[in-house]
């Protein structure tokens, strides 16, 4: 033995247990019929005392054998196999393993090593790729969509200017502004999306802030067929804020009540509300509802996560998770009333 | 002569509307819908000499459904249909399961941003 090993070792058998406890690895030493003869110290600590314990009953408190368990296909054929699992921690965390099982040849009491490595954090990166390969699938749908409409509206006010017809250039004008809306809310939503900056904050009437989106929407709402109103308390104390994002997070929610509405085909009347109004002595709240399609707890439950959209591929599915940021970096808290045909709310309550 | 009417069935009204005004500047009586439940029912009022559908609105596959029923109806089956959506790889293996339920052959199909040019070309072929 090395003459360095031997100053932290006293004996070959020593190491040997010393190197398995150190690797960053779970091993244990099954019999034909799973049960676990010994393990290492990362199982141990890990997975409680598995001793004497059945394999799937350590791992996935389970009384039943794996369907694809490769301890027993190495007993069934003495080769190495390899897949690939989720098992839960002694805390109930659940990991993804890659586990071998390689077959010890000793004699008549055979028993097989399992090898296994978390790879969890491997398969998070790869979800999260898959999601970014979908979103950006996603984005690209929405913005071809708005090209669209762009060039269509450029034809339009072409058409019209060549004509000299006015209520032409209007309408294809029209097209033309409500597509540089959306195009710029995407654009802006993948900005907040990609990096993280700073809050500027500062003194700002919220009501004040409500009535200028609400305008700002006015035209694109009218053109949706939706009546879009303001209903501010012009009392409430001024806030503070970051004006930037909040007029970020009031646009995302005032477009998707927009979209909501445009989506309802039962009722004949759309209205979405924008209000800033007392919530009680300490908060204020805004509030965005419209009578437009609603949602199903299914869908509630989805709505906030980044690239989930229900626009099929108008949309991106970005506006209602940036608004869940910006509330959290206000220290703000969301809630969500909606009953499907009928009506959604979003109700933000900030701290003055 | 009477212009040859079309029918177009998209849930982007600013697509309806700016289609419409290219077709309507081109020679053909124009009729829009935004949905498929609507557009059915104006090519069952206007019987239509074309209809240019977006097989992809809302619900994921009901521009499908439109295509289908037109195909299934017995005075209505030899509509020509141009299928358009922006998403060109799903559409594309839809339209190669024959097995799908709403499965439909459209007479041509675009990928959106489509060339107003090239529809047209495409509609005077077909109906021209």
């Amino acid at each position: 033995m090395n003459q360095n090993f031997q100053v932290i070792s006293s004996s070959p058998d020593q190491l040997y247990q010393m190197i398995i406890d150190l690797l960053p690895c779970y091993i244990s030493i099954q019999n034909n019929d799973l049960e676990i003869l010994y393990t290492n110290k990362s199982f141990l600590n890990d997975f409680g005392e598995a001793t004497g314990r059945k394999c799937h009953d350590v791992l996935k408190c389970s009384a039943f054998m794996c369907g694809e368990c490769p301890v027993k296909k190495s007993f069934e054929d003495n080769a190495i196999h390899f897949g690939e699992d989720s098992v839960l921690t002694r805390e109930g965390a659940p990991i993804q393993l890659l586990v071998y099982a390689v077959p010890i040849p000793a004699g008549r009491d055979r028993s097989v090593i399992e090898f296994s490595i978390d790879i969890s954090k491997i398969k998070n990166t790869q979800k999260e790729l898959a999601l970014l390969g979908r979103s950006v699938a996603l984005i690209s749908h929405g913005i071809k969509n708005l090209l669209e409409g762009l060039h269509g509206g450029e034809y339009v006010v072409d058409e019209g200017l060549r004509e000299e017809n006015w209520p032409l250039v209007e309408k294809g004008w029209k097209v033309v502004k409500n597509n540089i809306i959306d195009i710029s809310m995407i654009a802006q939503n993948i900005l907040y999306s990609s990096k993280k900056k700073a809050l500027t904050i500062e003194k700002v009437k919220p009501g004040e802030m409500v009535k200028r989106v609400v305008s700002m929407l006015n035209e694109k709402a009218l053109s949706m067929g939706v009546s879009l109103r303001a209903e501010v308390n012009p009392y409430l104390p001024e806030a503070r804020l970051d004006q930037f994002t909040i007029k970020k997070m009031l646009i995302n929610l005032i477009s998707n009540a927009l979209e909501a509405c445009e989506r309802d085909r039962e009722k004949n009347n759309h209205f979405v509300v924008a209000r800033a109004l007392a919530y009680n002595e300490l908060q204020y709240k805004f509030e965005v509802e419209d009578n437009g399609i609603g949602m199903d707890e299914d869908m509630r439950k989805k709505i906030f996560q980044e690239f989930f959209s229900t626009r099929g591929t108008s949309g991106t599915g970005l506006g209602l998770s940036v608004v869940e940021t910006i509330v959290k970096e206000h220290q703000g808290k969301i809630e969500v009333e909606s009953v499907p045909g009928q009506k959604s709310l979003f109700r933000i309550i900030f701290t003055y | 002569m009477d212009r040859k009417k079309i029918v177009i069935i998209d849930d982007n009204k600013d697509y309806t509307f700016t289609m419409g005004v290219f077709l309507e500047k081109n020679g053909f009586e124009v009729h829009t819908a935004n949905n498929g439940e609507k557009g059915m029912e104006m090519i069952e009022k206007e019987k239509p000499d074309l209809v240019l559908l977006d097989v992809m609105m809302e619900t994921l596959f009901s521009g499908f459904e439109v295509g289908r029923k037109i195909r299934q109806h017995p005075e209505m089956k030899e509509i020509p249909i141009i299928g358009i959506s922006g998403m060109h790889n799903e559409i594309k293996v839809k339209f190669e399961k024959e097995t799908d339920e709403d499965y439909f052959q459209p007479d041509e199909f675009f990928e959106k941003p489509a060339d107003k040019d090239a529809v047209l070309n495409k509609i005077n072929q077909l109906i021209g």
